[in-house]
């Protein structure tokens, strides 16, 4: 734990401030997932690593530096880890999912940015996340407004390299992405100074395919009438995914998928039979995000799926494997990529069926349509996106909120009296 | 008399791990969990266990030579809804 201090200290974090985080994070956990009864044996693993977020991976990070490699921090499910990993470098997700970072990106963007947005900068403006002090360079996108400035205040401090996401989904748009790829492909190559060949990318196609696997496998566990393991379990697998080693993640979600399935085989399962089953949908929940998971799953319901980022949107679909120059990898992650339905492209109707088809796949009893304060797009898109459940006859409640605490008893006087309304 | 619950503290995670993969195979019972604030001042991987498994995690520690901090005793105040989220 001494270790921790001083690899901290080595990347300019400022300690007194983290510390104020380190305070926290144990009861959090502690009343959020070690209160959970029957977990699977298999969240050992992620309680591990959430035990010491700050610690294990980071280390291993700057064990890859150490060795001439590059370090990629990321944002976004449309940045392809494939391209970043094809050169020897490590893509990893950053901080941006606690109120403790919102201040200090308050600091210099308006009051009236999302809290993803503010939680990232102030991660990084304080020297209070170590993923965003070791990344050596930042890969951005053009998904939001909020986010575009982001880049232009983070890039006069690290190197950024923002890729331009089309808003449309014409077969033009999807070229456009391709060529975003190919200048990402550059730019890697360029910082890190390895040539990404068809034999790299492959290989990476072939990893990052089989990380989505596994979250498919973990995924297909809970559509199972039997509730093998609880939302907020699977909501930080989700979320741990983004900054794990890939192979090992995948081999870790793999072993604890068997007990899943065993568990489904046997009956076993964290919810009493007849528990009203929630799809949550909207904005993504970075770590350590568990806010709503955790009021839903104490409220007498359980979350079996995620229409989010930090869910299905990651996921679901592969890269073809089968292509074998550059230019035609690169069209097929653009392909892939291109297949994910955020908010901020119009129209989005792929969304709508996209949550539909969960809905059933998931045998939800209720949407809970979740938004985070500020993010225009999710939130008129919700406009759609409650119309449609409604006309399917899927109870649906719309919820906006932030990090901060201030609303959970108002939000857990909404989500009880949704599920009794579900459970009458 | 308030509730305890026993943490055993580790200088890194590899030590926390290998204990606890060694008392799972004797079936003794522990819960890998952040170290709480009050055991220590540094974030990191430690094992909640029972009190009347500490002799047994004692020697296991000694004869595997896994490395143990200290254990550390804290009082049980987990509630899920506390609605305090970090």
């Amino acid at each position: 734990m001494a270790d921790n201090h001083k690899m901290w200290e080595e990347l300019g974090m400022n300690l007194e401030l983290h510390d104020q985080l380190c305070a926290v994070l144990p009861q959090a956990v502690g009343d959020v997932f070690l209160t959970q009864e029957n977990r699977p044996e298999g969240m050992d693993y992620y309680d591990m690593v959430v035990a010491d977020i700050h610690g294990i991976r980071p280390s291993e990070l700057i064990a890859h530096q150490e060795k001439g490699g590059k370090v990629f921090g990321t944002f976004c499910v449309y940045v392809p880890d494939e391209v970043i990993f094809a050169a020897g470098a490590i893509a990893t997700g950053l901080c941006g999912g606690s109120q403790f970072w919102v201040p200090g990106g308050e600091k210099v963007l308006p009051t009236n940015t999302c809290p993803l947005i503010k939680a990232s900068v102030g991660a990084r403006l304080d020297r209070t996340c170590p993923f965003f002090r070791i990344a050596d360079m930042y890969i951005g996108e053009t998904t939001c407004d909020g986010k575009k400035k982001a880049w232009e205040i983070l890039a006069e401090d690290v190197p950024v390299h923002v890729m331009d996401l089309p808003q449309m989904k014409r077969a033009k748009d999807v070229k456009a992405w391709a060529e975003e790829i190919a200048a990402l492909k550059n730019a890697v190559e360029e910082f890190t100074g390895n040539k990404v060949t068809a034999e790299n990318l492959a290989e990476s196609i072939k990893l990052i395919n089989h990380k989505r696997k596994a979250l498919a496998r973990l995924y297909e566990c809970r559509k199972s009438e039997t509730v093998p393991i609880s939302g907020t379990d699977a909501l930080v697998i989700s979320q741990i995914a983004f900054y794990d080693d890939p192979a090992r993640f995948a081999q870790m979600t793999n072993k604890l998928c068997d007990e899943l399935e065993k568990r489904i085989a046997d009956g076993v399962s964290v919810a009493p039979a007849g528990t009203k089953r929630i799809m949550l949908t909207g904005t993504p929940l970075a770590i350590p995000n568990w806010k709503l998971h955790n009021i839903v799953e104490t409220s007498g319901a359980v979350v079996v799926c995620e229409e989010m980022c930090t869910g299905t949107r990651y996921f679901e679909r592969y890269v073809d494997e089968t292509k074998e120059t550059v230019e035609d990898q690169i069209d097929a992650i653009a392909e892939r990529y291109m297949g994910i339905n955020c908010a901020c492209f119009t129209p989005n109707h792929a969304r709508i069926d996209d949550i539909i088809r969960l809905a059933k796949e998931y045998k939800v009893d209720g949407i809970i349509d979740v938004n985070l304060k500020f993010c225009s797009l999710y939130d008129t898109e919700g406009y759609f996106v409650e119309r449609a459940l409604k006309e399917e006859g899927i109870p649906v409640l719309g919820i906006e909120t932030d990090y901060t605490d201030s609303d959970a008893q108002q939000l857990r006087t909404r989500v009880s009296a949704f599920v009794e309304m579900l459970n009458n | 008399m308030q509730d305890i619950q026993h943490y055993v503290l580790f200088p890194n995670h590899d030590n926390a791990m290998r204990l606890y993969r060694e008392l799972k195979k004797l079936g003794v019972r522990a819960v890998i969990a952040p170290t709480p604030r009050s055991a220590s001042k540094c974030c990191g991987v430690s094992l909640m266990v029972e009190e009347n498994d500490l002799g047994q995690i004692k020697e296991t520690a000694e004869e595997k030579e896994i490395e143990i901090l200290k254990i550390a005793e804290v009082e049980k105040d987990f509630n899920p809804r506390r609605d305090r989220y970090c």
